[in-house]
C-alpha cells in the first residue's frame, strides 16, 4: 500500500472518483474487468486514471488474470465486474484464489442500497455468496467508506495467509459526494496475522531436526508466497536431506538439485511419494497436508513425527497432529530455524548417508518418464518437455487442469520461484489461458506459455480476443488429445474404459488453428514429432501477437505415476498395474 | 468419539455488523461443526456484540473450531468459559494473538 498521503485527501468528489483514487492510492496499476450498470459510475473516472484497465471478454478471465497476475508479481491482482451476473462470473476465479492462497482484491458494483433485498434488476448477494471464499468481504452503501474499507481490501489480502478479499459497493454509494479521506492507519480488532514465530517452537523444531535420521523436506506454496525460496535453500543444504515440492511449490526449489526428490502426490514421483511415507520426520513448510498429497490420511507418513510452519494457525492440526507447530511467516521462521539448526547440529550431527542412499536409489530407479507411441504420432509429454526446453528456465508457465497440467508439472524443469501458475486447489479448467494474460501483464518481458488441455481451453480462450487486442502477446500450447484426458484416464483405470461423455472430437472441431486467427492470434498446428521442434521454435519467434498451437497428441497416453483417489500412498503405481519393485530396494 | 464429547461454551466478541451472525453460521455450516447453541446480544460498546456458542467438540476439534473462528476479520476475541464442573483444560489458550 502506498505510504503516501495521496493529493486527493480532504477534496469533494462522487464515491466512485473516491473509490478510483482509493485503488490508486493502493498502488494498483493495472485492473482486469468489464462494466455494466451497478458499475458504471466508476468507469467514468476510470478513463481518467494512471490504472491501466484492461477490458476482459468474460469476468471469469478477469479473475483468473488478477490470480495469474498476483501469482508473479506478489502483489494483489485486481478485477472489477457489474453486479448480479458479471459478479457471480467472478465466483469461480475467487474460489480458486482463496484455495490456492492468491492476494485478490475483486471490486463489483451493487444495485442501489435502497433497491437490496427487492430481487431488483441484476441483484444478486454477491457478498453472501462469497462469504464461504473470500479472507473477507464487504458491502459499502456510504461512500465515505469507500477509502477505508480498500485499504483495509488491499491489506488483508496481501498480508498473513495471503487471500481473496471482495468490496461490493451500491450503486448510491459511487454516485454521492463524499470528501476523499485516505487512511493513515488500518486498525481491525479481529486481525493480526501473526508474522514472527515463537523462539520456543524454532529451538524446539531445530532439536527435532537434529534427532532426526530420516528427515524430508515438505514444502509447499507457502514458500514462494513469502519470497523465501532462497533462505528454504540455505536451510536444506546445512541438513543435507531430502527436499520435496508440492504442485504449488513448484520452482520453490530447483528442480535441478541433487536433494530434490520431486513432486509428491497423487501424480508425484516414488521418490518423493516415498520420502514422505518412509521419514522420521516431515519438515513442513508452508504446506497443508492436502489429500492429494497424503492419499489415505490415516497411512500417510506414519513413523513421522511432523514439524508444521504454517502462517494460519488453523492449518496446524487440521488434517495431521503437529509435534511442533511454528505459527509465522515462513520466510521469517526459515531464517530463524537456520541458526538454530546450525547450533542443534554442533552438538549432534545425525548420520543422513543411508537414508540420502535410500532416496537417491528410487529417484534413479524411478525417473519419470514415458513410451512414445507406437504409431508415430506425437506424445503429449514429449510435446510439454520439449517447449520447457527449448523455451528455458525463466519461462513462466501456466496449465489448465487435467493429464496436460500434471505432465507440465512433471516434465517441465522448475529452476526459479513464480514460474509455475497452476489451479492447484480448486482444480479449476480455464484458468490457464486468462492466468497467463494476467502473468504476462505482470511480466511483461517473460516468455509466458499456458499448457492448456483442448477441454480447458474451450471454456476461457475467449481472453485471447483480450490478448490479441492489449497486446499481450502470449503463447499457448493446447496439447490436443480430443478428450477430457485426466477424466477418460478415470474412466479407464476405474470405469472398464466406458468412455461415458469424455470425448471432445477437438481434432475435428473446433479447428483451433482458425480458431486463434479469428481472435487476433497467430494459429499453428503440429502433429509429426519430425515438426515438434521447429513449430516450438515459430511460436518462439512470434512476439508481437499472441500464438495458439494445436498439438495433435496421442489420445491414450497417461499420467503416471499414480496414487488413485482415496488410497494409500504405499500403493502408488508406476504404470497400469505395476507397483514398484519394492523388494529390490533397502527401505 | 461421541460418549465423551462434551459442551464448551465459547465466548465471543464480534464487530457488530451486517452479516456477522451469517459469517459465524455460515462457518459452522460449512465445517461441518455443530452448535448446540447459540444466542447473540449487545455489549458496552455498540459497535462489539457478544456470541455465547454452545459447541460439543474436544481435543483438537475444539482447537480447529476456534483456529477457523479466529480466522474471521470481524471475530475479535474468543474465550473457552466452559464452567469448571464441565471444563476439560487446566490451561486457558489464548487466542487473541
Ligand atoms: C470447471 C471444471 N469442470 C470439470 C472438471 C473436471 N475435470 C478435471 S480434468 C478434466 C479434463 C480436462 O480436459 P482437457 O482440458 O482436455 O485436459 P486433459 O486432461 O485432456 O489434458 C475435467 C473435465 C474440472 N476440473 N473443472
Ligand atoms: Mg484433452
Amino acid at each position: 500500500m502506498a505510504q503516501h498521503v495521496p493529493t486527493a485527501n480532504g477534496t469533494e468528489m462522487t464515491g466512485a472518483t473516491s473509490l478510483v483514487k482509493s485503488l490508486e492510492a493502493a498502488g494498483v496499476d493495472v485492473m482486469f474487468g468489464l462494466p455494466g450498470g451497478a458499475i458504471l459510475p466508476a468507469y467514468d473516472p476510470i478513463y481518467d486514471s494512471t490504472i491501466r484497465h484492461i477490458l476482459v471478454r468474460h469476468e471469469q478471465g478477469a479473475g483468473h488474470a488478477a490470480t495469474g497476475y498476483a501469482q508473479v508479481t506478489g502483489r494483489a491482482g485486481v478485477c472489477i465486474a457489474t453486479s448480479g451476473p458479471g459478479a457471480t462470473n467472478l465466483v469461480t476465479p475467487l474460489m480458486d484464489a482463496a484455495m490456492d492462497s492468491v492476494p485478490v482484491v475483486a471490486i463489483t458494483g451493487q444495485v442501489p442500497s435502497a433497491a437490496i433485498g427487492t430481487d431488483a434488476f441484476q441483484e444478486a448477494d454477491i457478498r453472501g455468496i462469497t462469504m464461504p471464499f473470500t479472507k473477507h468481504n464487504y458491502l459499502v452503501t456510504d461512500p465515505a467508506e469507500i477509502p477505508g474499507v480498500i485499504a483495509e481490501a488491499f491489506h488483508i489480502a496481501t498480508t498473513g495467509r495471503p487471500g481473496p478479499v471482495l468490496v461490493d459497493v451500491a450503486k448510491d454509494a459511487l454516485q454521492k459526494m463524499t470528501t476523499f479521506n485516505w487512511p493513515t492507519s488500518i486498525k481491525l480488532a479481529g486481525y493480526n496475522p501473526k508474522v514472527r514465530p515463537d523462539s520456543q517452537s524454532i529451538s524446539d523444531a531445530a532439536a527435532l531436526i537434529a534427532q532426526s535420521s530420516k528427515p524430508v523436506f515438505y514444502v509447499g506454496g507457502g514458500v514462494i508466497k513469502a519470497n523465501a525460496h532462497a533462505e528454504l535453500r540455505q536451510l536444506v543444504e546445512i541438513l543435507g536431506a531430502p527436499v520435496v515440492t508440492t504442485l504449488m511449490a513448484r520452482g520453490a526449489f530447483p528442480d535441478s538439485h541433487p536433494l530434490h526428490m520431486g513432486m509428491p502426490g497423487m501424480h508425484g514421483t516414488v521418490a518423493a511419494v516415498t520420502a514422505l511415507q518412509k521419514a522420521d520426520l516431515l519438515i513442513t513448510l508452508g504446506a497443508r497436508f492436502d489429500d492429494r498429497v497424503t492419499g489415505k490420511l490415516s497411512t500417510f507418513a506414519v513413523n513421522a513425527k511432523v514439524i508444521h510452519a504454517d502462517i494460519d494457525p488453523a492449518e496446524i492440526g487440521k488434517n495431521r497432529h503437529a509435534d511442533v507447530a511454528v505459527v509465522g511467516d515462513v520466510k521469517e521462521t526459515i531464517t530463524a530455524l537456520i541458526p538454530a539448526l546450525k547450533a542443534a547440529l554442533a552438538k549432534n550431527q545425525p548420520d543422513l548417508s543411508t537414508w540420502l542412499r535410500q532416496m537417491n536409489s528410487l529417484k534413479s530407479t524411478y525417473p519419470l518418464g514415458y513410451d512414445l507411441p507406437e504409431d508415430g504420432s506425437l506424445s503429449p509429454q514429449q510435446v510439454i518437455e520439449r517447449i520447457g526446453k527449448i523455451s528455458g528456465s525463466d519461462t513462466i508457465f501456466t496449465a489448465g487442469v487435467g493429464q496436460h497440467q500434471m505432465w507440465a508439472s512433471q516434465f517441465i524443469s522448475y529452476e526459479h520461484p513464480r514460474t509455475w501458475l497452476n489451479s492447484g486447489g480448486a482444480g479449476t479448467m480455464g484458468y490457464g489461458v486468462p492466468a497467463a494474460m494476467g502473468a504476462k501483464v505482470g511480466a511483461p518481458n517473460a516468455t509466458v506459455w499456458a499448457i492448456d488441455g483442448d477441454g480447458c481451453f474451450q471454456m476461457t480462450n475467449q481472453e485471447l480476443v483480450t490478448c490479441a487486442l492489449n497486446n499481450i502477446p502470449i503463447k499457448v500450447a493446447i496439447i490436443n488429445n480430443e478428450s477430457l484426458g485426466m477424466v477418460r484416464q478415470w474412466q479407464t483405470l476405474f470405469y472398464d474404459s466406458r468412455y461415458s461423455n469424455t470425448s471432445l472430437d477437438s481434432k475435428r472441431v473446433p479447428n483451433f488453428p482458425m480458431l486463434a486467427e479469428a481472435m487476433g492470434c497467430v494459429g499453428l498446428a503440429c502433429d509429426r514429432p519430425e515438426d515438434l521442434d521447429k513449430t516450438i521454435e515459430k511460436a518462439m519467434s512470434i512476439n508481437d501477437q499472441p500464438v495458439v498451437v494445436d498439438f495433435r497428441v496421442h489420445r491414450d497416453a497417461m499420467v503416471w505415476p499414480m496414487v488413485a483417489a482415496g488410497t494409500s500412498n504405499d500403493e502408488i503405481m508406476i504404470a497400469r498395474a505395476t507397483a514398484p519393485d519394492w523388494d529390490s530396494q533397502e527401505l | 468419539m461421541t460418549t465423551n464429547r462434551r459442551q464448551h461454551t465459547l465466548e465471543v466478541l464480534v464487530e457488530n455488523e451486517p452479516g456477522v451472525l451469517a459469517r459465524v453460521a455460515g462457518l459452522f455450516s460449512r465445517r461441518a461443526f455443530n452448535i448446540e447453541t447459540l444466542n447473540v446480544g449487545p455489549t458496552e460498546d455498540s459497535s462489539i456484540s457478544k456470541m455465547i456458542i454452545g459447541v460439543a467438540v474436544e481435543g483438537h476439534s475444539l482447537e480447529q473450531v476456534i483456529a477457523q473462528l479466529d480466522k474471521l476479520v470481524s471475530v475479535i476475541s474468543i474465550k473457552d468459559v466452559t464452567p469448571k464442573a464441565q471444563e476439560v483444560h487446566d490451561t486457558q489458550p489464548d487466542y487473541q494473538n
